[in-house]
């Protein structure tokens, strides 16, 4: 099965010259995790998102009119910043990769399976 | 009838967790064995089965295959389907094999941490014991739509987002463990606390002692599956002489010995003995052992309080809640004087409004001579609406302290 890692955390966490440290250290964690998916032959995919002040988003009323917000769609201290899409056989399975997704103290990783239609 | 009624109850968590792990849905294995039920209430006074959970697990794998063929043709519209070959399944229904024993790998489906922990319990004695949506709904005071959307989530959860059908590997057993052992405990706190009262949970008693009782055989090294085992016969050993003639609730140091079960004891007290040899102590042996130490009665002829209170010192470290402490204080009160566990209870903050509190307060109180505060405990106890035989009980005690106030009545609801 396929299932989105989804990465919240919040953003603050990398502002500031310890920010930018940590998030170094991140990144190089992200990296390793990128070996060890693909030295266990989970094809995976995935990509970092820029900070949710970057968000536009398209938003579909009630009549069918669509506007345009600046911002992410929803008011959180966690945002979006990032996912991983893996294909493995079962939860456990995508639990254990989802366990070694770094985030910073107050992250939190979201394992969604994929719909199958048909 | 009800011959082959029991029958088709003992045969079912056997076959319906052979069928949930060879089909790896829920649902299916459940209609299907409702099916095969059916049929073997018609079949079986004609020509009684050789073996009824053999019969039981063929009718409904042939069954479920039947549908999921149906199915298939349907979803891929293919017309003039030629015969298939037999499949895995068949050859071994034919090899008339015995029936897989999945009990455990079907407890671990039903307790996935990935499951809702409110769920958890009511999913597992559905699936893996049988009980209905109706009973469940009344066990665990909720409507019964409530408690059929809850199961039904919760099945939905294990289909779509892929819980696998798999006992997990050995290093994953202390959290999974960890999430059977509490979903199995707050089946039984339920049954436990119904018991004395007998309400709607008092009938799942049985199926947590079976259930405990089935995982200390798969599971016999784990120490906390065997001191979880131990408890429920230790506690459930005493059930008998919960209540008296007039059923008021009887507290376990005043319990008639004649009236407990003895085996239960003897079970619950190797299961404990075997738990402590493996050293690896926790929660639900400490728990098993309080228990144990109030069944001793039975052979000292009194309760020996000072071990009962350094058993509740360990727990209150272990699980630093209010109801610990709570029974902590009691048990000190009991040990060491009625001023030194009303010191303890003085340190639980905030629980003024919960029934155990108020009858702690009030027991307590009226041990060391506080008869006004023990009165009014009392009746802030019986205003916090107890069940029948606790209110029986609490009344009873009310009145042994006499004073002008009267026992606050109200109704049941």
């Amino acid at each position: 099965m396929k299932y989105m890692l989804l990465i919240y955390e919040p953003e603050d966490v990398y502002e500031g010259p310890e920010g930018q440290k940590a998030l170094g250290e991140i990144v190089a964690k992200h990296m390793k995790l990128g070996e060890d998916l693909r030295a266990a032959a989970v094809a995976f995919g995935g990509a970092p998102l820029q900070g949710s002040a970057t968000a536009t988003t398209v938003r579909t009323g009630p009549d069918g009119a669509q506007t345009l917000h600046d911002g992410p769609f929803a008011e959180t201290r966690e945002h979006l910043g990032g996912y991983y899409e893996i294909e493995v056989e079962n939860l456990d399975q995508a639990i254990q990769w989802a366990r070694q997704v770094p985030v910073m103290p107050g992250g939190m990783i979201e394992v969604r399976p994929h719909a199958v239609y048909g | 009838m009800s011959t082959w009624g029991q029958l088709i109850a003992a045969a079912r968590p056997h076959v319906i967790a052979a069928l949930a792990a060879r089909l790896r849905d829920l649902d299916m294995a459940e209609d299907a064995f409702a099916d095969a039920s059916a049929a073997a209430l018609v079949a079986w006074p004609i020509e009684a089965p050789r073996d009824p959970a053999a019969w039981l697990w063929r009718a409904s794998l042939r069954r479920a295959l039947d549908a999921k063929r149906r199915a298939a043709v349907r979803d891929h519209a293919v017309y003039d389907a030629p015969e298939s070959p037999p499949t895995p399944e068949e050859a071994l229904m034919a090899a008339d094999q015995p029936i897989p024993d999945e009990r455990l790998r079907l407890i671990f489906v039903c307790c996935h941490p990935a499951i809702a922990p409110e769920s958890r319990a009511a999913l597992t004695l559905k699936v893996v014991c049988g009980l209905s949506t109706e009973r469940l709904a009344r066990a665990f005071f909720i409507a019964e739509p409530a408690m059929l959307q809850r199961i039904t989530r919760a099945k939905r959860k294990i289909a779509a987002a892929g819980v696998p059908f798999e006992v997990p590997g050995r290093e994953a057993w202390p959290e999974r463990l960890e999430a059977v052992l509490s979903t199995l405990e707050v089946a039984y706190v339920q049954a436990y606390e119904d018991a004395a009262l007998a309400g709607e949970a008092a009938g799942f008693a049985d199926e947590v002692l079976r259930l405990s009782g089935l995982l200390a055989e798969l599971a016999p090294h784990e120490p906390e599956v065997l001191g979880f085992a131990a408890l429920v016969r230790l506690a459930e050993a005493r059930r008998p002489a919960r209540l008296d003639d007039a059923g008021a609730m009887v507290p376990p140091d005043r319990q008639d010995l004649t009236l407990w079960n003895g085996g239960l004891i003897r079970d619950g007290a190797a299961l404990l003995a075997r738990a402590a040899n493996l050293g690896r102590s926790g929660p639900r042996q400490i728990l098993a052992a309080i228990h144990a130490t109030h069944c001793a009665r039975a052979e000292s002829g009194r309760t020996d309080w000072p071990a009962i209170a350094a058993l509740y010192d360990i727990l209150a470290d272990l699980r630093p809640h209010a109801a610990i402490a709570v029974n902590r204080a009691v048990a000190i009160g009991e040990a060491f004087g009625a001023d030194a566990g009303l010191t303890q209870l003085a340190k639980v903050q905030g629980m003024d409004g919960w029934l155990p509190f108020q009858v702690a307060l009030a027991a307590l109180s009226a041990k060391a001579g506080r008869l006004e505060p023990a009165a009014a405990a009392y009746e802030a106890a019986l205003a916090l609406n107890p069940a029948p035989a606790e209110r029986l009980y609490l009344e009873a005690r009310r009145r042994d302290l006499g004073g002008s106030s009267q026992p606050v009545r109200r109704g049941d609801g």
